[in-house]
């Protein structure tokens, strides 16, 4: 990520709950991948001493690293949380209230469907400014239980220092992103028109929750924190969902409040999640302080090439194999990653894998096919 | 001075002469202008406050129904759609200029009907089974619905016999599938089959929209065209239903 001479390219995959479970229905052997605690201890003493599963780790297994690697325990979400629950089931959908306010339709999981994947949002907690100063209660950076209740810091610095299965990395949710969540992408974008005065009171009041919430944090473990991942989605295959200048006017100035905090914490890598087509602002992305982006949907356009070439070690860049090719495996597969991987070994800052998460229609053959050929490719 | 202007405005062709107590010539606005005023607002971005009241001095000057809307409202959102496709404007300018000529609409519909105005087209619509995604749909619906197309949104979830019974009971022009993601892909192959079976596959364009989209997977699958974004779609709609 810092473009220095590295022995081999990182191979960073992000896997959700349902391809590792066909996976594991497939062949992965559960005993590789599940995480065992033995032993419960409390200030010294053995409370319990039978075999707890504490969850699946495939990444090591499968010869990857987690995107996102270890999250910085801090919470910005609402307090108090809207309690995500089941509000209806029928025989085909099931609806949930979410933790952040949404109303969301998801397929009942006996549906012959894809049933994880994303829901489908139809109402949403911030609707106008009433709403929103409804919402902004929950947006208190003080609340207590925006942290851990053991956060002691030097265990949290040991912890840190300590983990080696990937980036340890600090999760932010985006001015875009915080936005759309709140008020559906329609009305939020129409809103930067309707009511600017509505938006600005949105972004700023976010731009002042994020870095007071993350204060504590940041300022504790300084760089031990490898990224900040700021989650974003927002663009689609034409083009960013709002506009440069809207960009510029609305959201750039706060990005740099947030980023140039970070920056004098000693936190350099900065990376921006979004799917779509990200180029149009690219430029801008940069001037807000962010030095990273993944997935590259090629999809939607994108080129790890040509972000190279046209913003040279201003970005380090991760993804951007086409799913559909990869998926194909043989020759497809080959190709694929033959046409740019060369490149950004040759240019560095570059996290190699798919243009996003592993698609749950990815076979298990498929997946190990793609991981042997990629790893005999990425030493430099 | 005034004979040639008055010979400018005869001869500007579908021009009119409006405001007739109107005393001198720059008081005087033409049919034209006031139509190219509404546009313009719709085009520049303005309040919708603003465009109502432009629409509602043309009404009150006259003008149709039927040329506010296609004349004005809808050259307006061709032009939108003209400046999102060259990249000038992104999604923020084409739903916000959509939503403009929407809350116009609800101004100029019920003289619209007295008119009984003529619609561009049928659409049926629909994302395919085993998709619950939307957004990309609504818009696409929004901006045809705007356009002048008579839209039967089946919603999301849809599935193939669904699309074929609707195709029959409304004999729409269009077809259009929306899928966000690949995995229900598969879902429009099965469609386009559904209709071949039932013999109705020619009677119909069938256009694909949605992320998973590519101009390949259309042409593996024998449907008319696949659309990047809305106005993408709706130009394709457009030209297959010139008269």
């Amino acid at each position: 990520m810092d473009f220095k001479k590295v022995d081999s390219i990182p191979w960073v995959e992000s896997l959700d709950e349902e391809i590792l479970m066909n996976f594991l229905s497939s062949g992965v052997p559960i005993q590789e991948v599940t995480a065992i605690q033995w032993g419960v201890f409390l200030d010294g003493f053995l409370l319990f001493n039978w075999p707890k599963v504490l969850g699946f780790d495939p990444y090591e297994y499968l010869g990857c690293i987690n995107l996102t690697g270890c999250i910085v325990p801090v919470d910005i979400g609402p307090i108090p949380r809207f309690k995500q629950r089941r509000i209806g089931a029928g025989p085909r959908y099931e609806e949930y209230l979410t933790e952040t306010g949404a109303l969301s339709r998801r397929f009942s999981k006996g549906t012959k469907v894809v049933w994880y994947s994303m829901p489908q949002f139809y109402d949403f907690p911030v609707k106008d400014r009433a709403s929103w100063e409804q919402y902004k209660k929950r947006l208190n950076p003080e609340d207590p239980r925006r942290y851990p209740k053991d956060w002691e810091k030097e265990g949290y610095i040991q912890v840190f220092e300590e983990y080696q299965n990937g980036p340890t990395t600090l999760g932010i949710t985006g001015f875009y992103g915080f936005g759309a969540e709140l008020m559906g992408i329609t009305n939020f974008v129409t809103s930067f028109y309707k009511d600017p005065e509505l938006i600005n009171d949105m972004v700023t009041l976010w731009e002042q929750f994020t870095i007071q919430t993350l204060r504590d944090a940041v300022e504790t473990l300084k760089d031990r924190i490898d990224m900040v991942y700021w989650w974003e989605d927002m663009a689609e295959r034409h083009g960013p969902n709002i506009s440069p200048k809207l960009y510029k006017e609305f959201l750039l100035p706060h990005y740099k409040t947030v980023t140039s905090f970070l920056n004098k914490n000693k936190i350099k890598r900065i990376m921006i999640d979004s799917d779509g087509n990200i180029q149009p602002i690219l430029d801008l992305i940069i001037e807000a302080g962010i030095n990273g982006t993944w997935p590259l949907e090629v999809n939607a356009g994108m080129d790890v090439r040509t972000v190279r070439k046209l913003h040279g070690e201003k970005l380090f860049l991760g993804g951007n194999f086409d799913k559909k090719e990869i998926e194909k495996g043989g020759e497809a597969m080959r190709n694929e990653i033959d046409s740019k991987l060369p490149l950004m070994k040759e240019t560095g800052g570059y996290l190699a894998g798919l243009d996003h998460d592993v698609p749950v229609t990815f076979t298990l053959e498929r997946f190990r096919e793609y991981a042997n050929y990629l790893t005999s490719q990425l030493a430099i | 001075m005034r004979e040639k202007w008055e010979k400018d405005i005869v001869s500007c062709g579908e021009s009119r002469k409006i405001g007739a107590n109107l005393q001198s010539p720059s008081d005087v606005m033409t049919m034209s202008e006031t139509l190219d005023n509404i546009a313009r607002a719709i085009v520049t971005l303005e309040s919708s406050q603003k465009l109502v009241e432009l629409v509602n001095r043309a009404l009150q000057e006259r003008v149709s129904s039927a040329d506010v809307v296609e004349k004005g409202l809808r050259k307006g959102l061709h032009e939108l759609g003209q400046k999102y496709e060259s990249g000038e404007f992104f999604l923020s300018e084409l739903l916000y200029g959509a939503s403009l000529v929407d809350q116009a609409m609800m101004v100029v519909r019920p003289s619209l009907k007295v008119e009984k105005a003529e619609t561009k087209g049928r659409i049926v619509l629909g994302t395919v089974r085993g998709d619950i995604h939307d957004i990309g749909k609504n818009i696409f619906k929004m901006m045809a619905e705007a356009s002048g197309f008579d839209v039967h949104d089946l919603g999301v979830d849809v599935s193939p016999e669904k699309f074929r019974e609707s195709v029959g009971e409304v004999s729409p022009n269009v077809l259009g599938l929306s899928s966000l993601l690949t995995t229900t892909l598969p879902e429009m192959r099965t469609t386009i089959t559904e209709l071949e079976k039932s013999g109705s596959k020619n009677t119909v364009k069938v256009l694909l929209g949605g992320n998973a989209v590519t101009e390949n997977f259309r042409r593996e699958i024998g449907a008319d065209a696949a659309a990047v974004d809305a106005v993408q779609g709706l130009n394709y709609c457009v030209r297959w239903t010139k008269k």
